[in-house]
């Protein structure tokens, strides 16, 4: 046996085109097993196409998808095994989150109806209300309790946190991690609220335009950069040959994020310069990192 | 990195059969039992009740009409119910099929399951349809001549039991064409579903300029009165399984969104 697991998705060479428009060229990527991923991008950047390309909802105009070794369309043995609740979901007219959750828990094979229950009041979700009468994030919570007690080894959650407000966005992330923790699987995330889910994400893919920008593991991202806040010349000093993701500068004082650790000499001068050192957030990076590449394709 | 996989998703990728979901896609279709279960039976009866209230008004002013109080009168109600299950249908295939998609039932899991769905509904409509047919044969249109479902031109080649299998195949059929032009629309978009349909409108206007033009009414209405319901119903079947397989080969590649 090898010692390295297969991923838990692969995708190799996938393109998507809608009568004339690209919405994903080809894209390369895989999401390894058991880890929580970040799906990362602006609005009409790829991510909803790529997650329903995985699940089987739509499919490539050209490239291959496979899900656990498996082509996933009309495939049965995978498709039970995968969650994917869209953003403006559809569910069945009249529905209320109970019909909702009774039709998941006959779908999916590993349902959990104690775990659903609590979510429910957790959520607040109400009893009586129809799904398409209810608030835009009471209707989020409907996707994510439907997600989260899914169970299922590959669960996609599409911009969950729509409408949430902010404490339900943090018991989503909370019950997020409990859960993953007693019941490792593979998670996508999409998201353009990079810092809000960084703490969560184990590993980043940013997609832009159709293409993949970065598919690294955080800890390596977070090493990658750092930001240097001083005077000029003193900045420019340390900065050195390094690249530059980005640079301010006002009056005889400049702010610069350059590529690559420090050394421990780097870091005793950085003392004698005075200068102070600002921890990249994921956002900042990545958003600096996309301009580059941007740049660097023009 | 752990060389082991986690013990559920050993236990979960075990193979199963292809149609293990096939009951969970078709109850999907029962979750909400106003859907296929509650509205359809309302319109069943309140369709019943309104042919009847014509009937027993009827009843009391012929008597000083030019009927006399022997003839018989006969409502269209029963087929009420139909065009109810014909929306629904649609509806199975707007908002159910996108759900479907969420809960990652194959397309084809999801089709047998609602094909099933309809079938019982059908049979259902087929076996109420008998029943009140039964009980305007033995109460003589209860007790004034009116019927509604024990129709002369339904039950007197075949029975009521005949009526009763050409209602439940009629409604199987208008059922699959409602599902299916959705998903006609969801596969093609709008412009495609309606030039298919009106292609279809002037297949119909074409057939019936050439009975015209060849003086084939006669014939026709012959063809129409050597009909039996048994054998209208077996009619209903090539339509119904066209559009069923034709909606299979659209579901295949259409998207919920």
């Amino acid at each position: 046996m090898s010692t390295q697991q297969r991923p838990a998705i692969e995708v190799r060479d996938v393109t998507r085109n809608y009568r004339g428009a690209t919405a994903l060229d080809a894209v390369s990527v895989t999401f390894e097993k058991d880890m929580i991923h970040g799906l990362l991008g602006r609005n009409g950047a790829g991510k909803t196409t790529l997650m329903s390309l995985i699940t089987a909802q739509d499919w490539p105009s050209s490239g291959e998808i496979t899900v656990f070794g498996q082509a996933p369309h009309e495939n049965e043995q995978v498709l039970p095994q995968i969650c994917f609740v869209r953003e403006e979901q559809k569910y069945i007219d009249d529905a209320k989150a109970s019909h909702a959750f009774a039709a998941a828990a006959l779908a999916f094979p590993n349902w959990d109806w104690e775990l659903a229950e609590r979510l429910k009041q957790d959520f607040k979700v109400p009893e009586k209300t129809r799904i398409k009468k209810m608030s835009r994030g009471q209707r989020s919570a409907v996707g994510v309790i439907i997600g989260l007690a899914s169970r299922a080894e590959v669960t996609f959650f599409d911009e969950p946190y729509m409408g949430l407000d902010a404490v339900a966005r943090q018991l989503f992330y909370d019950r997020l991690l409990e859960d993953y923790a007693e019941n490792p699987r593979t998670i996508v995330l999409s998201s353009h609220l990079i810092d809000e889910v960084a703490h969560l994400i184990e590993n980043v893919v940013v997609i832009d335009q159709g293409r993949i920008l970065m598919d690294e593991p955080v800890e390596q991202l977070r090493d990658r950069a750092v930001t240097l806040v001083g005077r000029a010349d003193a900045v420019a000093e340390i900065s050195g040959t390094r690249e530059v993701l980005h640079h301010e500068e006002l009056g005889r004082m400049a702010r610069t994020t350059v590529l690559g650790a420090l050394s421990q000499a780097e870091r005793h001068r950085l003392k004698e310069l005075d200068l102070d050192v600002v921890p990249v957030s994921l956002q900042q990076l990545i958003v600096r990192m996309t301009e580059k590449q941007q740049e660097a394709a023009r | 990195m752990s060389t082991t996989t986690t013990s559920t998703t050993a236990a979960s990728m075990q193979p199963r059969s292809s149609f293990a979901r096939v009951p969970a896609a078709f109850r999907l279709h029962f979750q909400v039992k106003s859907f296929l279960i509650h509205v359809p039976l309302m319109v069943f009866f309140a369709a019943w009740a309104i042919a009847l209230g014509i009937g027993f008004w009827l009843d009391r002013v012929r008597a000083e009409g030019p009927w006399t109080a022997e003839d018989p009168f006969y409502a269209g109600a029963s087929q009420a119910v139909v065009w109810c299950l014909a929306f629904m249908a649609a509806y199975a295939a707007s908002h159910n099929f996108p759900f479907s998609m969420a809960l990652s039932f194959s397309r084809r899991v999801f089709l047998i399951g609602t094909y099933l769905a309809f079938a019982a509904v059908s049979a259902a409509y087929g076996v109420l349809f008998v029943l009140a047919a039964l009980l305007e044969r033995v109460t003589d249109g209860y007790g004034m001549h009116v019927y509604t479902f024990d129709l002369p031109f339904l039950t007197e080649s075949s029975g009521i039991a005949g009526a009763g299998v050409l209602a439940a195949a009629l409604c199987l059929m208008v059922m699959l064409v409602g599902f299916g032009v959705v998903i006609l629309n969801l596969r093609m978009g709008l412009v495609w579903t309606w030039t298919v349909l009106l292609g279809l409108a002037v297949l119909v206007a074409v057939a019936v300029m050439l009975i015209t033009s060849n003086d084939g009414w006669p014939a026709v209405g012959r063809w129409f009165s050597e009909q039996t319901s048994l054998t209208l119903a077996l009619w209903t079947l090539p339509v119904s399984l066209v559009v069923g397989g034709g909606t299979y080969l659209m579901i295949r590649r259409a998207t919920p969104a």
